[in-house]
């Protein structure tokens, strides 16, 4: 765990010190307050790791038979791994023009608090032994306090996409974590490719909303002419308030699609508005994942 | 011009855009405002609504229809209605219009010129030329100038300076004056006559002359509105009498009559009326002396004319009274002295000075009283008898001395000696009084059976001394003799003031033939004949007193009395110093009379009638008024005033008018103040609230109640207690007295306590109240100095009264209160909590002050749906519990005192600690 910097001015000589981007100062200090011990497991389980071998007992799947173990002898055997909680996560979030939105109720931009939510979970995974890596990133999944110093980096790199959307790749192993932070604002039918793609893989993920206040109120008045971000005609609304009340529902209706795409793959769905304290998703997120691990 | 009903155009022409009204409609029912620009990365939801919405783009009728109005009200206004046309002038030519400006148009004179102003109006649209007679001669007395015949607006420029003059006008002069003009007009001309309404010599010829030009159209006056003319009061006795004289005689008719002061104030007040058929009205005025001596007009409240206006001088004051003090006064023993009971006879009436003669006679006394005396020295004589000549009143009292030193100075010879009436060598009993002759100054008062005069000086008979007793004994020996000399009196009493020879001075009656005596005098001798009087101050046309003019000249002493009020004397003060003598215009006018007997041809027209009102100006400050508020409603339908909701806008704008129009409606603010702590001091007090201070930080303060809602709601399901719920209060606003418990977190920056809030906060400890101030910094604090919620705190609790404390020992109530607990948890763990000393303690055992650094609420919030908010440090479900358990332990504590710190439930703790 890092120092816990006592004041801004200390950030900030910290922060120039160590070379560290101040965002992973942020994400430290909302990582702190969700922080919880290193949760080791000591049984079987899914991971990377072998555990042990055991007698081959009927229904178990052939797949799993060591041959080289079992051909030693006149048993044959299963090798099963260590069920590990440092598991790879592997961490994407949106980084399209739509992220880099903030309206007057917000102190930040969408894509800011992605940043901050997605690096905090990190120095959370990796302070309990965890790994992580970027989804679309370069670096190999790692662990430790410099991991999160080179993923922040990395977020750092990281530029606008226009079209950004989640890498439909084979990166992610199988049974492997997957933390997907975004607004999720496409087509459902996007985001569902997605999810099945990742879900059929066996992966385990996380949807993490991350929402302007302002997309969730509508909170404008009179005409309003509404550009886009993703290339959509423009739209004319003569009267906001007029149609107010439709569009929350419309976009209620959404979240709710979301939900129920995550549900259906088993994943968890959290929506998280740039206005709330950071810490909120995080503890939302990070009980969630614990949840997963413990029943997986 | 176009005429419709009440209402004229005068440039109609105009109204013919309101054809352009439908374009207008057109074009605005088109054109809606132009749109904001917003990037808005939902927008995909939003198109699908698009997509559904059916209503298109269109200016709400509500604003059509305002903004219809307010076009039609700007070329309404443009087309310049006028309310109330008047119509044309009469006949052709040019206009002459005479005007009364003397002194009885000075009443009305807004209104007369009111409708010079509209006849103005008038003769400049028609185009014709005026010619302005003024009726009054200018100030000065210098003849005025040819009439000038001008344009109408160079005639306004002379109306608008013409001003009413506090004199009579002068038809005869004014009627000369258009004699002359004929010549210099050709073509008839119309005349108008703005009437004052009163006859005057030189009507028939005025008249004439006006109809010789042409047409004649008088305006009169109702005879309501007539002038009252106020003569001077005229003193009787003690009482002063003012006659009020009217032009007509028919209706009843009040006036308020008012006796001021020189600045101004309303000494006494009087109400008249004239009764049906009375032209003159006199009306009595009774005034103490003390207001008789400061009046200095007396007016005609509602009647604004100099006419109205009665100026008082010298001559209606009274003067003051001196009583010679000779040199063997005793001024131990008063009752013997003469002086004192003349000084308590007329000290309520009259300004006394009591001083020696020499004194008295130079500072100006109107009366003097002189108590027995020994011999006069000649030079006193010679004052006294100059100072009676000129019109003062000498009363001499007798006594041994004057008794034993006859001089001359008295009305009529008296013998040596004086007469006993009483004692042991006399057949006589004491003698009352005979009653007052009517000829004597005294007659009619009521003479007490009581008194009797038992010495006396006796008079010389003389043919005269009939005539020259004021009173006399009841055998007809005179007691008070009296003889002109000059202007004033001589009297003698010849009996003593101080009650050794008679007990007349200790009678009622004494005080009132004092006071008669008294009244006989008649202020001060007038000026002498070859002075020049000044002008002091003098009257306007209204009848208000200002400085006197550069126009006024002066007047010669004696001839004030006949000096007639013109424009070279404005009635007023005249004078050589300050105190002047008055000049009123009431006496040297006759009596008003009605303009009557008016040659055939003259129309008339009363000054009634509504005058033409120019409506442009409020049309177009009504549209300019809409305009803002079109402006205003348009900023609000765009959505660019960002604080204002529509409906909160049209309520702001609604709001607004309200309270320019009534700032009477401010004071209800208070009122709904009062209720409100009223409601609030009922809510806090029908239920059991947990309440928290409000720290204005609204993240402590959400944080603050969703900790005390979550406490209260464990405390219904784990306790008897049913706490309703956490309530926020402010100590500068609320009353706190209904809470058994405050939480107060604090913070870094917390606003320092105000007055009232200290002293309610120590209000609220003195009485059984409990603070857990919550620091808030366990997590902060270094062991050195606590952390920055601890600072702050320390700087908040000066001038609080707070008790020594000390961390909770083991074996406080807090740890068995409900829960047996020794450590008290909140988000934090660990942080010392601590309470008062126990010798301290006086509320039923209950510390008024906890202060811990745990962050409490904190560990207690948990969102409505049971999740907790915060995470717990270090953490675990039990620190949270143990957190909450604490939160029953001090609610319990604050509610029940020391009941569990009671010897009687040892030993069941006991048994359940040993288990």
């Amino acid at each position: 765990m890092a120092i816990v910097p006592s004041s801004r001015l200390q950030a900030d000589a910290h922060a120039a010190a160590a070379g560290l981007p101040p965002l992973l100062v942020a994400a430290e200090r909302v990582a702190a307050t969700v922080a919880q011990g290193v949760h080791g497991r000591r049984r079987v389980g899914l991971g990377d790791t072998f555990w042990q071998f055991r007698p081959y007992q009927p229904g178990d799947p052939i797949q799993r038979i060591d041959w080289r173990q079992s051909a030693k002898s006149r048993d044959v055997f299963i090798r099963e791994q260590e069920w590990e909680a440092a598991q790879t996560v592997w961490l994407w979030r949106d980084t399209g023009p739509w992220m880099g939105f903030q309206s007057r109720l917000a102190t930040e931009t969408k894509r800011h608090r992605a940043d901050l939510l997605l690096l905090a979970l990190a120095i959370l995974l990796t302070a309990a032994g965890e790994r992580a890596a970027l989804l679309d990133g370069e670096a190999l999944p790692a662990t430790g306090r410099a991991s999160a110093e080179r993923l922040a980096l990395e977020l750092d790199r990281g530029g606008e996409q226009p079209d950004a959307a989640p890498p439909i790749g084979s990166r992610v192993p199988r049974h492997g974590e997957l933390v997907l932070f975004s607004d999720f604002l496409a087509p459902l039918t996007e985001t569902a490719q997605v999810v099945e793609h990742y879900a059929g893989r066996g992966v385990h993920g996380h949807l993490v909303q991350v929402l302007d206040p302002a997309e969730e109120t509508l909170p404008y008045d009179g005409r309003v002419r509404f550009a886009g971000f993703r290339g959509e005609r423009e739209v004319l609304i003569p009267r906001v308030t007029a149609v107010r009340e439709a569009y929350r529902e419309r976009f209620a209706a959404q979240a709710d699609g979301l939900a129920a795409l995550a549900r259906t793959a088993g994943w968890s769905y959290a929506a998280h508005r740039s206005d709330a304290p950071p810490q909120a998703a995080l503890l939302t997120l990070w009980g969630a994942m614990s949840a997963t691990a413990q029943a997986g | 011009m176009l005429t419709l009903g009440t209402i004229a155009f005068t440039t109609p022409l105009i109204l013919l855009g309101l054809v352009a009204l439908p374009i207008i409609y057109w074009l605005l029912r088109v054109t809606p405002p132009a749109p904001r620009h917003i990037r808005f990365p939902a927008l995909r939801i939003l198109a699908e609504l698009t997509a559904r919405e059916e209503t298109p783009a269109r200016t709400p009728w509500w604003l059509l229809a305002l903004r219809l109005f307010l076009a039609g009200l700007i070329l309404l206004a443009l087309a310049g209605p006028v309310l109330n046309p008047a119509a044309g002038l009469p006949g052709g030519g040019p206009i002459v219009i005479a005007i009364d400006n003397g002194w009885a148009a000075a009443g009305d004179w807004p209104r007369r010129q009111a409708l010079l102003d509209d006849l103005m109006d008038r003769a400049g649209r028609e185009q014709r030329r005026v010619v302005l007679v003024p009726t009054a001669p200018p100030p000065g007395g210098e003849a005025p100038g040819p009439l000038q015949i001008g344009r109408a607006a160079d005639a306004r420029a002379v109306a608008d300076a013409l001003e009413a003059h506090p004199w009579p006008v002068d038809r005869a002069a004014a009627a000369e004056r258009i004699v002359a003009l004929a010549g210099r007009i050709d073509g008839p001309a119309q005349g108008i006559w703005l009437a004052d309404g009163l006859a005057d010599g030189g009507d028939r010829a005025f008249t004439e002359a006006m109809l010789r030009l042409g047409g004649l159209e008088t305006v009169l006056p109702e005879p309501g509105r007539l002038p009252i003319v106020l003569t001077p009061p005229e003193i009787a006795g003690d009482r002063l009498i003012v006659a009020a004289h009217r032009a007509t005689a028919t209706g009843d008719r009040t006036m308020d009559l008012r006796v001021l002061s020189d600045d101004g104030r309303v000494l006494d007040r009087r109400e008249a009326w004239f009764a049906d058929g009375d032209r003159s009205v006199s009306v009595t005025l009774d005034l103490q002396t003390a207001q008789r001596n400061a009046a200095g007009r007396v007016i005609i409240a509602d009647q604004s004319t100099a006419a109205a206006v009665a100026l008082l001088d010298e001559r209606w004051r009274r003067r003051p009274v001196g009583i010679a003090r000779s040199g063997s006064g005793h001024p131990a023993q008063p009752l013997l002295s003469d002086v004192h009971y003349l000084e308590q006879a007329l000290a309520p009436y009259a300004e006394i000075r009591a001083d020696d003669l020499s004194a008295l006679l130079p500072s100006g006394v109107a009366v003097l009283l002189m108590p027995d005396t020994g011999t006069l020295s000649a030079e006193d004589r010679d004052q006294l008898e100059r100072w009676t000549a000129e019109g003062g009143i000498l009363v001499r009292f007798a006594g041994p001395l004057l008794a034993a030193n006859p001089d001359t100075l008295v009305p009529t010879p008296i013998r040596f000696g004086d007469r006993a009436l009483t004692g042991a060598l006399s057949w006589t009993e004491p003698m009352g009084l005979a009653p007052f002759t009517e000829s004597s100054p005294f007659f009619g008062l009521s003479i007490p059976a009581e008194v009797q005069v038992s010495r006396q000086v006796l008079a010389d008979p003389t043919i005269d001394l009939p005539e020259k007793t004021w009173a006399a004994l009841a055998d007809g020996t005179p007691l008070i003799t009296a003889d002109r000399r000059g202007e004033g009196w001589l009297v003698l009493v010849h009996t003593s003031a101080r009650p050794e020879w008679s007990n007349l001075s200790l009678t009622g009656l004494f005080v009132q033939m004092l006071r008669r005596m008294v009244a006989l005098s008649e202020g001060v001798p007038g000026a002498a004949e070859d002075v020049a009087l000044q002008p002091i101050r003098t009257l306007d046309a209204r009848g208000i007193p200002g400085p006197a003019p550069a126009t006024a000249l002066p007047i010669s002493g004696g001839a004030i009395g006949e000096t007639p009020v013109g424009p070279t004397h404005p009635p007023g003060y005249y004078g050589i110093d300050d105190q002047g003598q008055a000049l009123n215009l009431g006496p040297t006018i006759p009596a008003p009379d009605p303009l009557a007997d008016l040659p055939a041809g003259v129309s008339t027209r009363g000054y009634a009638g509504d005058a033409e009102v120019d409506l442009m100006p409020p049309l177009l400050a009504v549209a300019l008024g809409l305009l803002l508020v079109d402006l205003l409603i348009t900023l609000v339908l765009r959505g660019l005033l960002p604080a204002l909701r529509p409906q909160r806008a049209v309520a702001t704008i609604a709001a607004g008018l309200v309270l320019a129009a009534a700032p009477g409606l401010w004071p209800d603010r208070a009122l709904a103040q009062d209720t409100s702590a009223d409601d609030f001091a009922l809510r806090a007090s029908t239920d059991v609230w947990l309440a928290y201070v409000q720290t204005g930080d609204s993240t402590v303060d959400e944080t603050s109640r969703a900790g005390l809602e979550t406490l209260a709601q464990v405390l219904s399901r784990r306790t008897a207690v049913e706490a309703a719920g956490a309530i926020g209060v402010d100590p500068a606003r609320d009353e706190l007295a209904f809470f058994p418990l405050l939480y107060w977190p604090m913070t870094a920056d917390h606003p320092p306590l105000s007055q009232t809030a200290r002293s309610r906060i120590n209000d609220y400890l003195r009485s059984g109240g409990t603070i857990l101030f919550d620091t808030r910094d366990h997590a902060m604090s270094s062991p050195l100095g606590g952390g920055p919620g601890g600072q702050r705190l320390q700087v908040l609790l000066e001038g609080l009264e707070i008790p020594p404390l000390l961390p909770v020992p083991p074996d406080h109530v807090l740890t068995k209160a409900f829960y047996l607990m020794q450590d008290f948890p909140g988000r934090y763990a660990g942080g010392p909590l601590w309470v008062e000393a126990e010798e301290t303690l006086i509320h039923d055992g209950v510390s008024s002050i906890i202060i811990g650094a745990n962050d409490y609420a904190a560990g207690w919030a948990a969102s409505p749906d049971g999740q907790p908010l915060y995470p717990v440090v270090p953490g675990g479900e039990r620190q949270r519990e143990m957190a909450r358990r604490f939160g029953v332990n001090l609610v319990m504590y604050t509610l029940t005192g020391n009941y569990k710190a009671d010897q009687v439930h040892v030993p069941a703790i006991l048994e359940r600690l040993g288990q």
